[in-house]
């Protein structure tokens, strides 16, 4: 019995990695969880576990290559069963259509055709008007999201239009093979939903299971190796849904062009209103209302930026000497991609003060054995952490977002904390939760961490996700001030650069005093000038007079 | 394997044909197994095309008798039933020959054979020599079509028993024929017979001929059958036939019958076709039956193999040419991977009696059982000048219309070339056209095709040649 290992599901509209390193090779045995390669994503590097046991019969990928979820990339052999689902709450179940390409190996599969839950390609509909491809500009759903019938799942962007994709099945989708950017074509599938509603009775007759396998000629032909492949690719395919009658009973009037367009795009032909004489349906009425129902599914998000302008050319640069191009990393790719949207969206604006920390640091370092004792390190950001959160309370339209398609203000009753991370592979921002409730010394223990995991490249999405506010301390390198770019969804970042001994005019002569530069940045869409500059008056107070926090925070 | 998807289709009719065309033409890898040299099946070989090409000789025979009225007088015409039947058989081939070119020109692979499944993926084809082979298939469309049914306890073993095929055969001119049957099938051939000089009796069981079409159009067709056809029985069932001297004693049993026992020539029987649902190893694969033996399909024609599709008479009622090669592009558009349902509007029927009769839609007999509330309107052919100057009076144009949106939901014509003027009325219902569209839309004068504009009118209580003033 051959066994596969798939890349699994990886959360959070992740539909791809990079293999960073195979941890067993070809005739290893391998144990139910244990990890069997490294797996760079977007943000984080994550191992996959084996959901079976068995011996390494080969490996399908190598370091370096770019893989799907899905994907089939150990085999292996083995008397071992699968796991039962029950050990794992949530292994997605790849019931894939076998890849055609190598079907060679694959025995036929034993399992019920259409059982409780088949595997469903929801794939680009013709979109008329002799358009064959077009661009994902948004994808819409996640791994793991149940989606109805009709929802949209995809934006996409011809030469004409952008047109929402409704989903033609309903399920649980366990795949997105596109992500937005992405040049598709008529026919290409989109996703793979696990769904419910798959109608194939399960009448099972054994005989027609049976045989094949008796047919001494189906032997000698080289495998029976094509005749699942189409079968099990096809359920998929039969599931058009048989839409349910307009209320009146009188069929929808809307001409074959235009019902077969509805069709084609997920859309009931029969629940359009048509804005024609006698209700008649054009295609505009089905793109309409198409569009509401994407309306309806949307919730919250912010509304896309207006046209991002796409840049210049860029010159031949080995004119003017030698060149050397490498790939983008995923988290390079991602930074440039969050960062520009962010650029784009936020208007910002940055606000420059300075605090006096002579006092704090003679505190930090007065009780840094005591953080040291618990495992951590006492350091100005782990203070920082604590009298920020002190301040998103005392100013709350800090610790919000902004929602313009719903046109409101999303305030948050949570302190997480965003805190920016310096590693080999680029930007990280790992995220600490409830930062209001945990005193500066778990803050300290839990920021070392989290930081030694986001430098081992060992932090899942998970932590690094929900941030209300970021930190990013730029002291350790030096600098006078900088201006941090507003993390979005967020809508302020606080930029900590190198403090420094300043002389200090103070009870009439100078003093030295050790100052510590902050620039605040923040969304002006939310933030008025006057609320920022009292944001970061009363960082610098509360870093001077730590009382503050207990006082006000 | 390729990207190439293999299609195999089982039946060359004209769903079968339509369906290979077409994906051929979509490049797909086509086989099409089909036991005739070229494709055409039951339509082309025995049914649709011959039966028209005996039609229009029945019509031509009809027309120089009517003549006389006009001052045409023509001899009674002299019939050479060999060359007629080789008249025939030459439209057959030319359309089938024809057929057979474009299956070459399409390079698709037509095994001359039938074809058992031996489970989803596998075929074993029968050649008409009688060798085995297998084949595998990705996809598999079945349209093997239906045949007529015969009812055993009236069998005889007789070449005087006919059913369609054989009266298509034209053997000879009975001067007495019997048609059991007053369905589509049977009023048609009797025309032939009766034009070509056979004295026509029609027996159907039911109350009307034409079960399913709206009496108000079968009551003009009727009037003129009743001038062609010796007589029509209805209510009134054949109980037992037996072959005496060169011709069947007929038993009869019904109302008011004159005579319950007659002797004719000839006997055919149309009373029904039945799918060809056998001998196609459906048992080795999932696919299901219905009550009546139809293949279960989907809205895509898929049946229960997920890669299997059904089309035409072995999928279901009606059983037309016409919808079966509509439903063989919709399978075909549905292996490509397109979301193509099988959802029309309209299927039009037509009889080809003189008069024609043909509806498409909604009937008006169907909105009464349905409840439905509609507008009908009827505009006779007396008020029509093109059918004034054919001298066919014997007409009439209907319209079924939503009274809230004037929405055209249904047509029927009875009249000459009823066939060719309902196409306008699918076009109409498919559109979801209402009765202003019709109305506004200019129609050629003077034609039969302006009865459908003025029945329009009709609800506006406009019609030109029809004084009726709006009902309200």
């Amino acid at each position: 019995m051959s066994l596969e290992i798939k890349i699994p599901d990886l959360g959070d509209g992740i539909a791809s990695g990079t293999v960073a390193n195979f941890l067993v090779s070809v005739g290893d045995a391998v144990e139910v969880e244990q990890p069997v390669l490294e797996l760079e994503t977007d943000k984080a590097v994550v191992e996959v576990p084996s959901e079976i046991a068995g011996t390494v019969e080969s490996i399908l990928a190598k370091a370096g290559d770019e893989v799907k979820v899905g994907q089939v990339i150990i085999k292996l052999s083995g008397d071992a069963a699968p796991v039962e689902k029950e050990e794992k709450p949530d292994p997605p179940k790849k019931e894939k259509a076998p890849e055609p390409e190598k079907p060679a190996e694959k025995k036929i599969e034993a399992k019920p055709a259409g059982g409780p839950a088949s595997d469903v390609e929801i794939k680009v509909p013709d979109l008329g008007e002799g358009i064959t491809s077009g661009t994902i500009a948004n994808v819409l759903v996640a791994v793991g999201d149940e989606i109805e019938n009709e929802q949209p799942i995809v934006e996409l962007e011809t030469d004409k239009a952008v047109v929402e994709v409704p989903a033609d099945a309903s399920g649980k989708v366990t795949s997105v093979n596109v992500k937005a950017g992405d040049e598709v074509k008529i026919g290409q599938a989109l996703l793979v939903v696990s769904s419910t509603g798959a109608p194939a009775p399960a009448a099972a007759p054994a005989k027609a299971k049976a045989a094949p396998a008796s047919e001494s000629k189906a032997e000698t032909k080289a495998a029976p190796a094509p005749a699942p492949a189409p079968v099990e690719a096809k359920s998929a395919e039969s599931l058009t849904p048989e839409f349910s009658p307009s209320a009146s009973g009188v069929p929808a009037p809307a001409a074959p062009s235009v019902r077969r367009f509805a069709r084609e795009i997920g859309v009931n032909i029969n629940e359009v209103k048509g804005s024609g004489q006698g209700g008649r349906i054009s295609v505009e009425d089905v793109k309409a209302h198409s569009k509401a129902l994407h309306q309806k599914y949307r919730e919250g998000g912010v509304a896309a930026p207006s046209g991002t302008i796409a840049a210049p050319p860029l010159p031949d640069f080995s004119k003017w000497g030698e060149v050397d191009r490498q790939a983008m990393s995923k988290v390079r790719q991602k930074t440039a991609e969050h960062l520009s949207s962010a650029w784009a969206t936020i208007p910002h604006v940055t606000q420059f003060d300075k605090a006096d920390i002579t006092e704090l640091e003679a505190l930090r370092k007065q009780f840094g054995k005591k953080a040291e004792a618990a495992g951590g390190k006492l350091t100005m950001t782990a203070i920082l952490l604590k009298i920020c959160a002190s301040a998103l309370k005392v100013f709350p339209q800090f610790n919000a977002s902004v929602d313009m398609a719903n046109k409101q203000v999303v305030y948050k009753k949570y302190i997480n904390l965003g805190v920016a991370v310096d590693t080999d592979r680029g930007l990280l921002v790992p995220v600490i939760r409830d930062v209001d409730k945990k005193n500066i010394v778990d803050l300290s223990v839990e920021l070392t961490e989290i930081a030694v995991k986001a430098r081992d490249g060992k932090l899942s999405l998970d932590e690094m996700q929900g941030g209300n506010f970021t930190i990013s301390n730029l002291g350790g390198i030096g600098g006078t001030a900088f201006t941090p770019i507003v993390n979005a969804p967020e809508v302020a970042i606080l930029g900590v650069s190198r403090g420094s001994y300043e002389p200090v005019y103070k009870d009439g002569e100078f003093v030295p005093r050790l100052m510590l530069p902050l620039s605040l940045s923040y969304d002006h869409r939310l933030i008025d000038g006057a609320d920022g500059a009292r944001f970061i008056r009363w960082l610098a107070e509360a870093i001077e007079q730590p009382f503050k926090i207990v006082l006000e925070g | 394997m390729s990207d190439t998807k293999r299609v195999v289709v089982i039946g060359g009719g004209p769903g079968g044909y339509a369906a290979a065309f077409m994906a051929a033409d979509l490049g797909m890898d086509v086989t099409l197994v089909d036991p005739a040299v070229n494709p055409g099946g039951v339509c082309l070989y025995r049914g649709c095309i011959p039966s028209k090409a005996l039609l229009h000789t029945a019509k031509l025979i009809n027309e120089s008798k009517e003549s006389s009225a006009w001052g045409i007088e023509f001899q009674p015409p002299k019939i050479d039933i060999d060359k007629l039947r080789t008249w025939k058989q030459s439209v057959v081939d030319k359309l089938t020959g024809g057929l057979g070119q474009l299956v070459k020109q399409r390079k698709i692979n037509h095994v001359q054979g039938r074809a058992v499944f031996v489970n989803n993926t596998t075929l074993e084809i029968t050649d008409n020599d009688g060798k085995k082979s297998k084949m595998d298939f990705e996809y598999a469309i079945l349209a093997t079509g239906s045949r007529p049914v015969s009812i055993p306890s009236l069998s005889l073993d007789t070449p005087r028993v006919m059913d369609s095929t054989g009266a298509l055969e034209l053997e000879d001119v009975p001067e007495k024929l019997l048609v059991i049957g007053g369905g589509y099938i049977g009023l048609e051939m009797g025309t032939v017979y009766a034009a070509l000089g056979s004295k026509v009796t029609v027996v159907e069981m039911t109350s009307g001929l034409l079960p399913g079409a709206d009496r108000d159009m079968v009551r003009i067709l009727q009037k003129g059958l009743d001038e062609k056809f010796e007589s029509i029985l209805l209510n009134t069932k054949v109980v037992e036939m037996k072959e005496v001297k060169n011709q069947i004693s007929v038993k009869f049993e019904g109302e008011k019958l004159e005579n319950p026992e007659q002797k004719f020539d000839r006997v055919l029987m149309t009373i029904g076709r039945r799918p060809n649902n056998e001998n196609l190893g459906l048992e080795n694969t999932k696919i299901q039956l219905d009550e009546r033996g139809f293949v279960k399909v989907d809205l895509q024609r898929r049946t229960d193999e997920p890669n299997i599709f059904a089309i035409g008479d072995i999928a279901g009622e009606p059983m037309l040419a016409h919808k079966a090669s509509h439903e063989g592009h919709v399978a075909v558009e549905a292996i490509a991977g397109h979301k193509a349902t099988f959802e029309p509007r309209a299927i039009p029927a037509v009889v080809f009696t003189d008069p024609e009769l043909a509806w498409a839609g909604l009937t008006e007999t169907q909105a009464k059982e349905q409840k439905r509330d509609v507008q009908v309107f009827r505009f006779p052919w007396a008020a029509s000048g093109r059918a004034l100057t054919m001298d066919r009076l014997d007409g009439m144009t209907k319209l079924i219309v939503d009274p809230e949106s004037e929405r055209v939901l249904g047509m029927g014509v009875v009249g000459a070339g009823a066939g060719e003027l309902i196409a306008e009325g699918v076009l109409a219902i498919e559109m979801a056209a209402n009765a202003t569209d019709l109305k506004l839309s200019i129609h050629p004068h003077p034609t039969l095709s302006e009865t459908v504009m003025e029945t329009a009118e009709m609800l506006f209580g406009t019609s030109t040649h029809v004084y009726r003033p709006k009902r309200k």
